[in-house]
């Protein structure tokens, strides 16, 4: 009789349907796409999901003040307020840590990437999270000095964090309209998977898409799907009309 | 004389949805209305059914000027796919309204949610009006793809789709073979 593997679910139906149920516990999933392609919002849709289920989950800025973040998320079904109350959900300024930390200088050296992982994983130990989200890993990486630092700090973080169950997704901003997954092109090789945010245009509109690109440990579909955000429903995917496709590689 | 014109075409399409799960209907643009008028009372007249009207060819907002009573009942839901792309800005809360015809997925995702809850003994139907105007919108061969995939999703969900075709536009024609059954509207039998 076949193991079922342990999955973290996202809580979108139709992604855990594409991974064979969710993601693969303890896996570190870098979550990419380019500004407006809905990173924040899959990601706090995961940790609100998680927190639902009775998985404490912590959400790192660096990119947005805290008050901006909770009152985009207001807008949204999944979204409740109680579950950041309860502490079910932790919305945390990465710069408000650094700083107290000493750590608010342009670039880190080797010491000082040691010493905001140590915290990292003290707060996800201390606070037991199952969920961790980083948004986004591109500006933490833009503060590590070389591809090296980058390479040592995600795949420590990941270890770290894969040994406490914890599923973790980084964000990962990339221009519009490139087929590439990280800003230094060294994060995706660390990271177990792949979530690809996107788009295409169709008419002159542009239509959000998620791709699965890879998810070590699980037999997952790469085909790409057309991303919905519904304030009611949060995230939702449907098949992408395979013609839009077609459209865009005869413009190219 | 032409009440009874209605009501005739009214019968003809709820016989033929009856016993097919798609139905696409040939109309002269000429009487489109008198249409809209046949379906708008049958989904008045049974109200236990489910309906779903996506309108692609006039603004929610004409709609419930013209057939006042269809815009106001329980078991009507509405899509709008063309005032937002217009500009309009003066929107109804009992409507939902997609950005533009051309977010087809998005229009999918609506529809079937528009289904969620709903009692399983109810009939559910959705109209399209029209796969025309879609296509002024769209490409042929994008919504040719887009009513199969609707067609699939709503045969597995036990959801009958009655699309609406304008005679005027013939590179549409393709795409209506795709229902199950084809009724063709005349000018003259209309008349």
């Amino acid at each position: 009789m076949p193991i079922k593997k342990e999955v973290c679910s996202t809580g979108i139906d139709e992604l855990d349907l594409k991974m064979d149920g969710g993601i693969p516990l303890g896996s570190t999933v870098l979550v990419t796409g380019c500004s407006g392609s809905g990173k924040t919002t899959l990601c706090m849709q995961f940790l609100f999901n998680g927190a639902r289920k009775g998985e404490r989950g912590v959400f790192f800025t660096i990119t947005e003040p805290l008050f901006k973040l909770t009152k985009n998320l207001e807008g949204f079904a999944f979204y409740d307020k109680k579950l950041i109350e309860s502490g079910m959900v932790n919305i945390i300024d990465l710069r408000i840590i650094s700083e107290r930390l000493g750590l608010d200088t342009e670039k880190y050296t080797v010491e000082d990437a040691g010493a905001l992982l140590d915290i990292l994983k003290d707060i996800a130990d201390e606070l037991d999270v199952k969920r961790l989200v980083m948004d986004s890993i591109t500006a933490l990486c833009y503060r590590l000095q070389t591809r090296e630092m980058i390479r040592d700090f995600i795949f420590k973080l990941g270890t770290s964090l894969a040994v406490m169950n914890c599923t973790t997704l980084l964000t990962s901003e990339v221009p519009p309209r490139t087929f590439k997954f990280s800003q230094y092109e060294i994060e995706e090789f660390i990271s177990d998977g792949i979530l690809f945010l996107g788009d295409v245009e169709r008419k002159g509109d542009l239509i959000r898409t998620l791709q699965v690109i890879k998810m070590r440990g699980c037999a997952h579909t790469r085909t790409k799907f057309a991303l919905n955000i519904s304030a009611q429903r949060g995230i939702e995917l449907l098949p992408l009309l395979k013609t839009t496709e077609f459209e865009s590689l005869l413009k190219r | 004389m032409a009440d009874a014109i209605i009501e005739g075409i009214r019968e003809r399409v709820a016989a033929a949805i009856r016993v097919n799960n798609s139905v696409g209907i040939q109309v002269p643009e000429a009487r489109h209305e008198d249409l809209l008028e046949a379906v708008f009372s049958s989904m008045c007249k049974n109200t236990q059914d489910s309906w779903t009207f996506v309108s692609v060819s006039k603004t929610f907002d004409y709609l419930t000027k013209v057939f006042k009573e269809g815009a106001q009942f329980a078991n009507i839901r509405f899509i709008d796919c063309i005032s937002r792309a217009a500009g309009i800005t003066d929107l109804y809360k009992n409507c939902i309204y997609i950005e533009s015809p051309v977010m087809l997925e998005k229009l999918i995702l609506e529809i079937l949610h528009n289904f969620k809850g709903i009692k399983k003994d109810a009939e559910k139907y959705i109209v399209i009006d029209s796969l025309s105007a879609l296509m002024i919108y769209n490409d042929p061969e994008i919504i040719r793809e887009f009513i199969s995939l609707l067609l699939n999703r709503s045969r597995s969900e036990n959801i009958h789709v009655i699309s609406i075709l304008v005679e005027e536009e013939m590179d549409s024609n393709k795409i209506i073979q795709l229902n199950d059954k084809i009724i063709v509207l005349r000018d003259s039998f209309i008349d």
